[in-house]
Formats: structure tokens, sequence, C-alpha cells
């Protein structure tokens, strides 16, 4: 169990939660104000989940609360009790095919929104296994990169979507999407 | 043992690529890895699965949070302070206060030199400053928490934000303390011909103001730092681009810590482009996170939040007036330019030298006045060039206008370099060793065979669409760099069992994806599969690599990773060939004996003879293991151990540790140090609904002459992303102050807009190779480049749409109105 140093001083009144993490059961005690991203983070040391604008207004503390995607940072941890979330962390550990698409397309660059990305379109692959280009950028337009990786997300998503349908082999020719890979 | 080949041909050919300042004279021939697409990124899953750490995310055991204190008015000193409250809370450890005797004086805190600035300085330049406390607690909630209760009395002083009223004379002074004479730091100028001899030969003269707002980094990870002392060793986690500035600086600290009991971890860096890094205060948090550590024997990590990132801006800011002479065919004989810049911390990269570098305009004139108002410093953000950049753009794209001629015409009509022609240039190319090729006009004919131009560009205001929207289109170009002088270095060895390659050298990862750049050429080099080499980056390991700024990684520390990976196979080859020792009780023979080391190659990770490829051997089997499982031999002089190993042909090896480094000097790019070959070349089509004054990119093709690809993830990524913060910068991003208060109105990502994946349009990137870089096999930086070029397109764009010029960026909605007699 998770006890917070204030608590022991008496500072704050604490809520004890349940959590399914990535198939982990956890029972945290938590401070009322505490954000979900606060607690995955700083709780249990999945730093997988980025805060990047802190408000809900770039999707890198993006994760999936019984299966859909959330904002992490705009969401109380008390409010997520009895929940089931899959971080980075779950999808990684699953070998989902969007870390090799993701990889192979070299959708990052200083790397720091990229789970959020992949848990967004990992959510989107669950509800939609077969998106248009523009059902791929409605979902992922509340992610941002400052690094501009954008064109490169839309091809791993699309051959991610192929490799769960079973059209082309994880190792299979690339899907073609539009990006900014232009060849001379 | 002999003595490592210092005065082999391959050390020569180390001393010979120094100054890089002609054609590299030892090419590779054979790549295979090197340009190869495909090229898996090393950090790529590590990245993907959120495994990769950020400064950020350390966590240690009873780590404490500390958080700064921060000015609410836009300048103000601090006459009394009372934390006392804050100092009784419970969770919090420490407060330190800036009239604390171990703050009084100044240290080195800066991303570039050893300055002496306040750690904790007693008041603030602009609204937001960080000064006065810097609480330490639990947690960041408690330390914020603290912070509310502290009591401070504010001198409040009068505040400028406008550059050119801060010019004028009474403006009251805005930074007293660092300029208490006036609001301007200092005048730049640059001189090149005689503009007005320029001016006289000219058959036209037109004149035109420009303008750019503040806009700023947007780190994705928020500035921080950690420290933890373990006895008398720093233990220091720097978010900063520039690992061995912060080291030398930490050195400094406390009355001196030797270099060699610091331990400087540089992990991932949630990119800030320079920005953040270059600041002259930016190692102020480690400097007092380093002091509470002392006095609470804690970790103590510090983090500005998200707001606090936008502590400064890039040095772009400012507004300039143009004037330029011209002759009717296009022709440009002179221009001068001056410029009021905002807050430049360093103003000394000039507002026309892409002219110069750039052009045969043979008289140039150009003079900054670098004025200082209550908003927070200016620095290279991706990167320092941006004036000079759309100071050529915007002389071009209004003189193609001017005469009604097309744009890519008047560029290649004023190509050149240092006020020379191309004819010129191409002599100068041929006698330091590159080939006479004519960089613009290839990227130039790519470009245009991509965006349909010859098709498409029409005469401003020409073109409306269906629906009363206006489409326009319009082209930039200039030369590709590679600016920064200074050193790198670089160790690299092979790994004992399997042989893999660790290469050495301390370096901040921002996402370029150089080290796998520099292991594809280390692999190519070395002769062994790139999949067993790896850069070790995040640690200083005594090798300080030159920095991710100023588009360099590859123009120095490529250099001088060729030249250690070159060291190291000679290095191996002459092992091989030797009697490696001789004991009382056994002699270690040569795996190649009778041969030299000439006689011998590398491929694929196996050592062979030239004229006999099946006498050969495994860089593995040669190698071998090291410490209890390295060779051992019984009382007879029998090996006993390594002998029994099943399969191995080799039994004895005991080779040496085999280790080389190498470094590279590279003076720099400014001022004329060496000329520019390689162009790029931009276009854009645009739409512009002249109801809304939406203004949207329908595509940039970017071509960028590169020299020669190493990476092409690298390579394309940096123009595709480059390309989206250029657009951006040039029609969204802007800070907002209040003009009544000086208070920050968009410190925040709502309503600072940076690009969403639906904020551009089509984006085609095409790389041109001519190998005219100085960088090794011709290579040439890219970093920078697009982001720094592209913004200012937006209008010659826009202008080639709705037929009138709007030279004030960024090019919002209400601009267009406005131009459009709409607002």
């Amino acid at each position: 169990m998770e006890v917070s140093i204030s608590e022991k001083e008496g500072a704050k009144s604490l809520d004890v939660i349940t959590l399914n993490v990535n198939g982990e059961v956890h029972q945290l005690v938590v401070e009322p104000q505490w954000t979900l991203q606060y607690v995955l983070t700083d709780k249990l040391g999945l730093t997988g989940t980025k805060e990047f604008c802190a408000e809900g207004a770039c999707g890198a503390c993006s994760v999936i609360l019984d299966g859909h995607p959330v904002l992490s940072c705009m969401m109380l941890a008390i409010e997520c009790d009895g929940g089931t979330i899959e971080t980075i962390e779950g999808i990684a550990r699953a070998n989902h095919p969007l870390i090799d698409a993701y990889v192979k397309y070299s959708c990052m660059q200083c790397g720091f929104c990229t789970p959020g990305f992949i848990v967004t379109a990992k959510a989107l692959l669950d509800r939609n296994p077969d998106p248009t280009l523009d059902e791929i950028k409605e979902a992922m337009v509340g992610n941002l990169c400052r690094c501009g990786t954008y064109p490169a997300h839309l091809r791993a998503i699309t051959e991610a979507a192929a490799v769960l349908r079973g059209v082309v082999s994880a190792q299979g020719t690339p899907a073609s999407a539009e990006g900014g890979a232009g060849h001379e | 043992m002999s003595e490592p080949p210092r005065k082999s041909d391959v050390w020569q050919e180390m001393l010979d690529s120094f100054d890089n300042k002609i054609a590299d004279p030892h090419p590779l021939r054979n790549y295979e890895v090197i340009g190869k697409r495909g090229v898996r990124r090393n950090d790529g899953v590590e990245k993907a699965t959120g495994a990769a750490r950020y400064t950020i995310d350390v966590q240690l055991p009873g780590m404490l949070f500390a958080r700064f204190l921060t000015s609410p008015y836009p300048h103000a000193d601090i006459v009394g302070m009372d934390t006392s409250e804050a100092e009784k809370m419970p969770g919090v450890r420490c407060v330190l206060r800036y009239d604390d005797p171990d703050l009084a004086e100044g240290v080195a805190v800066s991303g570039h030199e050893l300055n002496a600035v306040l750690a904790l300085p007693g008041g603030a330049k602009f609204q937001g400053e960080e000064c006065g406390a810097f609480v330490v607690a639990d947690s960041e909630e408690i330390a914020e928490n603290a912070l509310k209760t502290i009591k401070v009395e504010w001198a409040q002083r009068p505040f400028l934000l406008d550059v050119e009223k801060a010019l004028e004379p009474g403006a009251p002074l805005t930074h007293p303390h660092e300029f208490p004479d006036s609001n301007m730091s200092m005048v730049y100028n640059e001189n090149h011909g005689d503009v007005e001899k320029g001016f006289a030969e000219a058959d036209k003269i037109l004149e035109f103001k420009w303008s750019f707002g503040y806009n700023t980094w947007v780190g994705p990870e928020r500035p921080c730092g950690v420290w933890r002392w373990n006895g008398d060793f720093a233990e220091v986690w720097v978010k900063q681009q520039r690992p061995h500035i912060a080291k030398r600086a930490i050195s400094t600290w406390f009355g001196g810590i030797p270099m060699c009991k610091i331990d400087l971890h540089c992990p991932y860096q949630g990119a800030s482009f320079g920005g953040w890094s270059q600041m002259s205060w930016n190692l102020a948090g480690t400097h007092l996170a380093g002091l509470a550590s002392k006095r609470t024997g804690r970790p103590v990590k510090w983090a500005f939040n998200r707001r606090e990132d936008f502590y400064g801006g890039n040095m772009d800011a400012g507004v300039f007036y143009v004037k330029v002479g011209y002759k009717l065919d296009g022709t440009i004989t002179a221009v001068s330019q001056r410029a009021v810049t905002c807050n430049q911390d360093m103003a000394v990269f000039g507002i026309v030298a892409h002219l110069i570098e750039n052009t045969k305009i043979p008289h140039i004139a150009g003079r900054t006045e670098a004025a200082w108002v209550n908003k927070g410093p200016t620095v290279p953000t991706r990167c320092e060039m941006n004036i000079n950049c759309y100071t050529l753009n915007l002389v071009f794209n209004h003189v193609a206008d001017a005469l009604g001629m097309n744009p890519v015409t008047i560029s290649l009509l004023n190509d050149g370099a240092e006020g020379r022609d191309m004819e010129w240039l191409n002599e100068r190319k041929a006698e330091i060793g590159f080939p006479p090729r004519d960089s613009l006009k290839a990227c130039v004919d790519k470009g245009k065979a991509a965006i349909g131009w010859d098709e498409k560009w029409h005469a401003p205001g020409a073109k409306t669409l269906a629906g009363g929207r206006m489409h326009g289109m319009a082209f930039t170009w200039t030369h590709e760099w590679d600016d920064s002088g200074g050193t790198s270095e670089i160790g690299m060895y092979f790994e004992r069992n399997d042989a893999s390659v660790t290469i050495l050298g301390c370096r901040a990862d921002v996402g370029v994806n150089a080290e796998t750049a520099y292991c594809q050429i280390a692999a190519d080099e070395l002769g062994v599969p790139l999949e067993s080499v790896r850069f070790k980056h995040q640690e200083d390991a005594g090798f300080y690599t030159m920095t991710p700024d100023t588009s360099t990684n590859l123009a120095i520390n490529g250099w001088a990773v060729k030249s250690a990976a070159r060291l190291l196979k000679q290095r191996l080859l002459e092992v091989a060939v030797q009697v490696r020792g001789r004991t009382q009780l056994a002699e270690y023979p040569s795996a190649f004996p009778g041969l030299q080391p000439e006689d011998l190659d590398v491929k694929d990770g196996v050592i062979f003879e030239k004229a006999d490829p099946s006498n050969s051997m495994s860089i593995a089997d040669f190698i071998g293991p090291g410490g209890a499982n390295g060779p051992v031999s019984g009382t007879a002089g029998e090996p006993f151990f390594t002998s029994q190993e099943e399969g191995l042909a080799y039994p004895m090896r005991g080779t040496p540790p085999i280790f080389e480094a190498a470094w590279h000097i590279q003076r720099g790019c400014y001022l004329g140090v060496r000329l520019r070959f390689c162009r790029q070349a931009y276009f854009m089509e645009v739409e512009v609904d002249t109801e809304t004054g939406q203004v949207d990119v329908l595509k940039v093709v970017t071509v960028n002459d590169v020299g020669k690809v190493i990476n092409w993830d690298g390579c394309e990524g940096q123009a595709y992303g480059g390309a989206i913060m250029g657009i951006g910068r040039g029609m969204t991003e802007e800070v907002v102050w209040d003009p009544r208060t000086g208070v920050m109105l968009n410190g925040n990502l709502l309503n600072y807009r940076i690009p969403t994946m639906m904020d551009y349009g089509e984006i085609e990137t095409i790389m041109v190779e001519t190998q005219m870089g100085y960088g090794p096999y011709g290579s040439i930086g890219i970093g920078e480049d697009v982001a720094t070029v592209l913004p200012a397109l937006i209008g010659p764009a826009v202008q080639n749409a709705i037929g009138i010029w709007i030279d004030d960026f960024p090019i919002t909605p209400d601009r267009v109105l406005a131009a459009l007699g709409k607002a």
C-alpha cells in the first residue's frame, strides 16, 4: 500500500482506491486532489505516462480507462476507483503491433510525447480496426508533438492496423499512407 | 605491446580533417549501412515503449522536490520577505532565500560559458521570473502550497514591452542592474562592400518594414534537474543540451568539486531546440538543488511548471527596416537593414549574414540594435539564423514582386557567395576538392517538379478558387549550415566476449537520431554489423562531444567517430598479427602469423586475409573473454580453460584491450571562415479565406542538399518536423503580454498554439546529395534548417494569394483581415 508522507503527518484527508493497472491490482491511499497521472508516474513508477501541458491540451498523459482513452492529468485518481487502466507499459508488454510500427517508421524524435500517441492510437484501433487517414487524424489531433513527427504516425498506425487485421505481417510490406518521406 | 599507431596513415587522416575546410580527403568507397533506408533507430524501442527515461522521470529514495517563487510583476525588486509560515509547513524541508549568505555571490549557471549570475535573484525583470525563494518539500504539491504562504514586499519599477519604445530618449530602464545606461545592450554592425555605392548603381529602390513576434520553444519536458550527494561525490542529472558545460560549471560550485568526483547523467531530453539550454541562468535550479541537498542530506529534484517553461523565447523577435537596390533584370545591387531586436542574449549572429554568404549581392550592411524590455531573454531556438533566413526570403520575394518576376528566377540570378558569382564559387569548390555542382539549381528543379511550380505559380492576387478562397504559391531558399566551432571527443572499444562495439561520448539526445547515424559510420568503417554497435551517450565517461545545437552533430562528431573507428580497426589488425605476449609459462602467439596489418581486412565482424579470405577469424573469437574467464595456463604452460570451450578454433587469446579515442576540431563557419556550397529550396502552396482570414497550407515541398545522407530517418524527420514547427511559428505562435500589467497571457498550450496533426497539408521532403558538405563523406547539417527558413515563407505565400504584403509575423487571421481592410 502506498502511504504518502503527508498522510503520516495528518495533513490531508485520504481515500483508499483500487486500480487495475495493466492487469495488476493496486490498492492505494490517495489524496483527493491527486491526478491519475500523478499516481501512475509518482506512486506506481509508470513513467511512460508523460506530463507535457498538464491541462488537457496535449495528450502526452493518455491512458485507456475502462476501454476509453482519457487524459490522466485531467482525471482525479479517486474518480478512477475500481477502474481498469491500460498504460503504455501494458501495451508494450502485450507486444502490440503499434510498438514495432512506431519504431519501423521512426515516429519519435525527442520521444517525450510518443507513449501518449501510441496509447491514443491503440484506443483508436480497439474501436476501429480499419481507420481511414482522416479518421486517424481526427483521433490523434489531441496529441501534440513539438518535434513535428506527425506524418510518420499516419504510416505506422495504418500498418499496425493492417497487422492486427492480418492483412500484412509484422515484417510485411509497408501499408501505403500519406506522409513526409519523399524520395529522390 | 607496441604503442598505438600514432604515426600511422590513419592518424594522419584524422589530422587532415581538422578545421574541415576542404572536401573529405579520405572518403569511404563502399557503404553498407551509411545512407541505407530502413535502418531502425537505436532509441526506437525505448521511446515507443515508455521505457526512455528523462530527467523529469528520475525518482530516488528520499528525494525531495523544489519549486521557485515567481514574480507577479514585470519589473520589481524584493524589499522584504517572510518565509516563516512556509518553513513551518509539514513536509517542507528547506527554504532557500535570496538573502542567504551562501547565495550572495554570482555563480556559473549558464548554458554557454562560466558566467557569474545570482542563482536566486532578489527581483524580477519580467513577470513570472524565478526569484526570491526556492522551497524544498516532500512533494511538488507541498512545495507549491508553501510558496503561496510566502509574504513578499515588492517595490515595483516601471516596465516596457515595446522594443522601439525602449530605445526612445528618456525611456525608463528595463534592466537597470545589467544595463544602467540605456535599454540597449549592444550594437552589432555587418558591412560588406559599400551600400551607398550599391544603391547608386540600382535602377530601383524599395523599402519595407517587417516584424516577428515573440515565440518560444515549448519543450515537452519541463526544465528540471536532480542532485544527490553520495558522500563528497556529486551525482547530477541535467536537462541540458550541453552536458560538458554543465559539468564544467558544477565543478566551480560549493568551493570547487574535482571533475572526477562529479557523476553526470544526461538522460534523454524532452527537446527545447536550443532554447532553454542556451539560457544564461538555466543551471540555477540545479545549483540550488545542490545546496538544498547538502543541507537536507537528501536528493533534490527541481522543476518548472508548464507556464514557467515560457521563461524566454526565440531571438527572432524584433522590428526590421530594409532597403534594397536592384536592377530591372532582377540583379540586386545593395541591401541594408536595421534591426531592433528583443532581449537578445547573444546579438552577434547578424541579420544579413545569409545575404553575404549566399549571394553575389556586392553591397550589404546590417545594424542590430539589441534592445531590452520586460520580457524573458531570447536565445537561439532552432536557431540563431532565423533573422538571416527571413531577411533573405523577404528581400528576394519583395524584389520579385516589385519587378513582376518569378522569385525562382531572381534567386538563381543572384546565387553566389560573398558578392561573387557562381563561376567564382565553382572555382573555389574545385580548389578544395568539391565537385562543382550547382546545388541551388538541383534543389529548385526537384522542388518545382514536386509542387508543380511552373503550372501553378501566378501573379499576386490572380487566382480565385471556387468559393472565393484565394490561391497562393511561394518560394524561398538559402544555404545549408553547420555553424558551431568546437571539439568532439569519441572513445570506442571492442567489448570482451562478443566483440560488440561501444562508443563513448557524453552528449544530449534531443531526438535527431544522431546516435544511430554515428553507429552507422562506425559499423561501415570497422566492417561490423550495425546491430553490434552502440553509442552510450547518456553517461559522462570523460569524452565530450559537440552539442546537438547549430546543426553540428554530424559535421563535428561524425568526423571523430569516423577517425576513432579507423584507428580502432587499425589497432585491431596490428594486434592480430603480433605476438601478444610471453610469460614464464606460455606464449600467446599471433593469430595471423607472418602477415602484416595491411594484409588483413574486416567484413561482417570477421578478420580475414585479403589474399586468402579462408584464413579468417571472427573478431569475437580473437578478442575472447577477460578477467577470470581469460586465458588460464597450467603449470606446463598448457592452456586448459579457454581451450575447452566447445567449437573454439583459437584457444589462446589473451588480447589487450582494444580501445581507441579520436577527436576533431572545427573552427566554425561564421564570419567567412569557409564558403557555403550546399543550398536548400522550399516551396509552399496556400489557400486564403478572405472572409475569415484563415490561411491553410496545402502543400510544402522541402528540398535540402545535405551533401550525403547518412541516416534517412534523421534527415527526413528534421525536414518534415521542421516544416511543421515552421508553419506554427509563421502562423499561430506568439507569446502575448497584457500591455497594462505586463503579465503574460498565454503561457500554456491551450492559448499558445503549436501545430496539431490537422494544421498542415501535404509535406514532401526531398534530399539532394551533391557531397559538397564539409562533414564526413561530404555531409552537412540539417537539424535547424527547415524550421528556421520556412516560417517567413507564409508571408510571400499569402501575398501571392491576396496581392497584399503582410510583413508582420505570425500571420494570424486577424492580420490577414486587417490587410484586406476587413478587421
